[in-house]
């Protein structure tokens, strides 16, 4: 079965076409957050270019994020578009998981970090198992300093990777178990995402349209200082 | 220049503020079929639309809202053997609005456009306003006069013919609609705030308190709502005792009164051959009954869309994209959204 892979949880735009064969083709691009502008072409060029039709793809993959809220809706909007027109199930992977995946041959522990703005990193660590990678624990949501701190507790070697990471790569300067992952790894991948999928998808395990859901781990500013106004004093 | 539109049958996708909208319509000018899934629910407690709650809702309603179009107009979205779907066209709104709002339907609708192999047109959400007006009055004779008030817009357009506008004049602060939101907060009368006042001014007296008419003897066709809304605040501050029904008749009483007697004076200026009325404030009541007693005065045809046709919705989207692509053709997989998009000038 041949799988669409789109990811557009960070400033990169990705997609990718592939299947039991490996992957046939990547486009990835990310100059300007313009993601809308970028992914529908992107799409109709990898396609041109894999000399494979829409009509011939069996699953729509997506990045569920978390990552730039904007950035995300547009790649989950047009999956869903996609995957509804064409009748063809669908497959979420979290945007973390996909940084991890790439990094499934170090024998380190893996944690990776998404730009969340506003100071705070969206984050998530993994390690090694048969085939990929295994994460511990739930994404999290908090400041680079915070997630430093916890990792200067540990013992084990460590590599930080993420767009986040990156950021705010001085708060993890002092750890010496840690190496930092450079640009070419910072970003998750559409390659990676159709990997992932694709093993998926020979489980069957699916999700319609209607049921996929972006993961946004923040709540929307006004309903934060909605809760927090209507709180019992 | 015109361009082959096949059977004419446009899915329209509007996903601007806080309504996931698709409908369906042929040759621009019939309906099949118009979906729209009001989130006003989901902002009420925010007095307001909430920009990153609004963008959410529609991730999750776009799918089920044009499924639920294609249902409607009895038409399949499923394309068979080497056949598309039974739509020529997909068109998506691409300002003005929520950034992260129109994202929503832009990607989308370009997304379907690509599976179904259909074109992709690209709608100004102004211009669809002004063609929500041809859609339930086909026989509507240009040029007009459009007063086009919402919660995001107050403009009075001189539609000289098919794709060619002028904006005579505008706000230059607070749209319509917001100020009947302000004022409506401030009165404690909920959201949204349009209705609210519509309602509660039936039992008020609109001559109880003379409320400025803001910029109503300058020369220009421009408003200014900011102000009309300080001055009903200052007034109840200083008569707390005075009855809310009658502040809000004469708070209503006194921007229609501002809007109707601009239009009027803008459709004299041009010699317009009607006048007609558009977006969400062409809902209320008062404004609906002035506006056709000042057309029967003026001995002007007076075009009042239904109110699903006043508000936002995806059929006026189709509507004006169908007349776009008949002129400009399609537009490129490229097209993004544009926020502070303006009417294009002729
Ligand atoms: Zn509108």
């Amino acid at each position: 079965m041949l799988i669409l892979g789109v990811s557009t949880s960070t400033a990169r735009v990705g997609c990718a076409i592939g299947g039991h064969e490996g992957i046939l083709g990547a486009v990835h691009s990310s100059r300007g957050r313009r993601h809308a502008e970028t992914l529908t072409p992107a799409i109709e060029f990898l396609c041109r270019q894999t000399r494979v039709e829409l009509s011939e793809i069996g699953a729509i993959a997506v990045d569920l994020g978390p990552g730039l809220f904007t950035g995300l809706r547009v790649g989950v909007a047009a999956g869903k578009a996609l995957a509804h027109a064409r009748r063809l199930p669908m497959i979420g992977v979290a945007s973390l998981d996909l940084l991890a995946f790439a990094l499934r041959h170090s024998s380190r522990r893996i944690v990776c970090a998404i730009d969340a703005g506003r100071g705070e990193i969206f984050s998530a660590s993994y390690r090694q198992s048969p085939g990929g990678v295994q994460r511990l624990g739930d994404p999290q949501v908090g400041t680079p300093d915070d997630l430093a701190a916890e990792l200067a507790a540990g013992k084990e070697e460590l590599l930080l990777v993420g767009d986040g990471a990156l950021r705010y790569q001085e708060a993890f300067e002092g750890i010496r178990r840690l190496e930092l992952g450079d640009s070419g790894v910072a970003h998750p991948s559409a390659g990676s995402l159709v990997q992932l999928a694709h093993a998926r998808a020979l489980r069957e395990d699916f999700v319609l349209p209607a049921d996929l859901t972006p993961l946004y781990l923040r709540r929307p500013d006004a309903e934060i200082g909605w809760i927090t106004r209507d709180a019992p004093r | 220049m015109s361009f082959d539109t096949g059977r004419g049958r446009v899915l329209g996708i509007e996903t601007s503020c806080d309504e996931t909208a698709a409908a369906i319509v042929q040759s621009g000018t019939s309906v099949l079929s118009s979906v729209v899934s009001s989130q006003v629910d989901l902002h009420a407690r925010y007095g307001g639309v909430v920009p990153e709650i609004a963008s959410r809702a529609h991730v999750d309603l776009i799918v089920p809202v044009v499924a639920q179009a294609f249902v409607e107009a009895g038409l399949s979205d499923r394309p068979v053997e080497g056949a598309s779907c039974d739509v020529d066209a997909v068109a998506a709104t691409y300002g003005p609005g929520l950034v992260g709002a129109l994202l929503v339907g832009v990607s989308a609708g370009k997304a379907l456009a690509l599976a179904w192999d259909v074109p992709f047109i690209a709608v100004n959400h102004l211009e669809a306003h002004l063609y929500a007006a041809l859609l339930d009055e086909p026989e509507l004779e240009l040029p007009v006069i459009v007063l086009l008030v919402s919660g995001g817009h107050t403009l009075i357009v001189h539609m000289e013919d098919h794709g060619r506008y002028r904006v005579l004049g505008s706000t230059i602060d607070d749209a319509a609609g917001e100020a009947f939101d302000k004022v409506a907060r401030f009165l404690g009368l909920g959201y949204p705030g349009g209705p609210a006042i519509d309602r509660i001014s039936v039992g008020g007296d609109p001559t109880a308190v003379r409320f400025p008419r803001p910029m109503l003897g300058d020369g220009t066709f421009d408003f200014s709502f900011s102000g009309l809304k300080t001055a009903v605040v200052n007034y109840v501050r200083k008569h707390p005792e005075v009855s809310t029904p009658d502040v809000a008749a004469s708070f209503q009483e006194a921007v229609v009164d501002v809007l109707l007697t601009k239009t009027r004076a803008a459709a004299k200026a041009v010699g317009a051959r009607g006048l007609c009325l558009g977006g969400g404030v062409a809902a209320n009541s008062l404004l609906r009954e002035r506006f056709l007693d000042a057309c029967l005065e003026d001995g002007m045809p007076g075009y009042l869309p239904s109110w699903a046709m006043c508000t936002d919705n995806a059929a006026m989207i189709a509507s004006a994209a169908w007349y776009r692509w008949r002129s400009d053709g399609p537009w490129p997989l490229d097209t993004g959204a544009l926020p502070n998009l303006g009417l294009p000038v002729a």
